[in-house]
């Protein structure tokens, strides 16, 4: 039926562009299958990490921020709506609104990276970063305290923090005090650091398939100046969504796991 | 669901492509959905703490979400079956891990005898 109106978009391969189109679908779904249980193992060996150290986990999270992920989250769904109303655009022939709809969701995946970028500097700033860097910033917190009572400690770090250039970072002091109230270390460090590692590794991956994601758009961007998406075309846009609205997905469940496991806990 | 051989070309439609075309009015019902329960997964945490029934919560406005966008955005809803099979089968597998996983690790301090 298809075939009265042959499109050179169709593959010589296929019987008719709906079967092309399903085949695309397909494809794409397959891929994300195995995405899907890429980020399921992380998930995974995060369930079962948390579910040995609850509280270092809430309390590792609480010092995220908290503030930049719901504005990225924001970013990211407004994307998602704005990858399909192009798919709508392509569908009704209407280039110029399938490229200004294509560039918003770049201009929004671009936000996005910019303000994980802030947020990893910030952290790299505070030494909040597992490892060295970490175990240093609390060893100094640990030591400016030793001597002082848990109540001394406490007015430390608060004339400390109010200082124009505080010597602690807020996570050190705050962990600190929170073992210096115990006998013993209340808070494992170590078990933190291990949060920080999840978190690294999981937003690292994330931030790694929006960069491809966003890749992936300027050549639709290209195609469609170009001619290159006529409205028969339009799963070229659509199988490109696929992949989008899954990252997008994802971090829906990376927001709450990372930065909303310590949330209300007065940070 | 939708037989994808089933397109029904008109005069300005010749490959009807637009036979399963998203109505904008939907599109920013599902978007305000979505948004709007991240900004309750948000304020609902932030209220409740850390506490056990939290993460319940939290998983489950996520899952929603998810569903809405897989459900409305990824067009499962216009999906032909095997598409909709292949989207199930990574949930399948990925219970597996998650069953597997478990069970060892909530096993492990049993006392067994």
């Amino acid at each position: 039926m298809a075939n009265a109106h042959a499109s050179p978009v169709l593959k010589h391969h296929f019987e008719d562009l709906g079967q092309q189109h399903a085949c695309e679908r397909l494809g794409m779904w397959m891929f994300l299958a195995t995405e899907i249980l890429f980020f399921g193992g992380l998930f995974a060996a995060y369930t079962i990490y948390r579910m040995l150290y609850p509280h270092e986990f809430e309390i590792a999270s609480s010092f995220m921020d908290r503030k930049i992920a719901t504005v990225n989250t924001v970013f990211l769904i407004t994307s998602s709506l704005t990858m399909t109303l192009a798919i709508r655009c392509a569908k009704l022939g209407d280039r110029a609104g399938l490229i200004r709809n294509l560039i918003l969701t770049v201009a929004l995946g671009t936000a996005f990276m910019v303000m994980k970028g802030f947020e990893y500097a910030h952290e790299f700033h505070e030494n909040l970063a597992p490892g060295k860097l970490f175990r240093a910033e609390y060893a100094k917190a640990t030591e400016s305290v030793a001597k002082l009572s848990p109540a001394a400690a406490a007015e430390y770090f608060k004339a400390d923090a109010a200082s124009a250039h505080p010597a602690h970072a807020h996570w050190a002091a705050e962990l600190a005090l929170k073992n210096k109230a115990g006998a013993d270390e209340v808070v494992d460090s170590g078990k933190v650091q291990m949060f920080l590692c999840f978190y690294f590794v999981m937003t690292g991956i994330h931030g790694i398939h929006i960069i491809v994601g966003l890749g992936c758009i300027l050549w639709l961007v290209y195609e469609a100046a170009t001619g290159g998406i006529p409205p028969e075309n339009y799963s070229t846009v659509e199988v490109v969504s696929l992949y989008w609205h899954l990252v997008d997905a994802i971090w829906l469940f990376l927001m709450p796991l990372l930065y909303l496991a310590g949330a209300g806990m007065g940070h | 669901m939708s037989d994808p051989h089933n397109t029904t070309p008109t005069a300005d439609d010749p490959h009807g492509v637009r036979k399963d075309l998203d109505g904008t009015g939907l599109l920013l019902v599902v978007f305000v959905a979505v948004l709007g329960l991240a900004l309750a997964n948000v304020g609902i945490s932030m209220k409740m703490g850390p506490t056990k029934y939290t993460l319940v919560v939290q998983m489950a406005i996520a899952t929603v979400q998810a569903g809405l966008v897989a459900y409305y955005f990824m067009h499962l809803r216009h999906g032909d079956k095997v598409v909709i099979l292949t989207a199930l089968s990574s949930l399948f597998w990925m219970g597996i891990l998650f069953v597997l996983f478990m069970a060892d690790y909530l096993t492990r301090f049993w006392v067994v005898g």
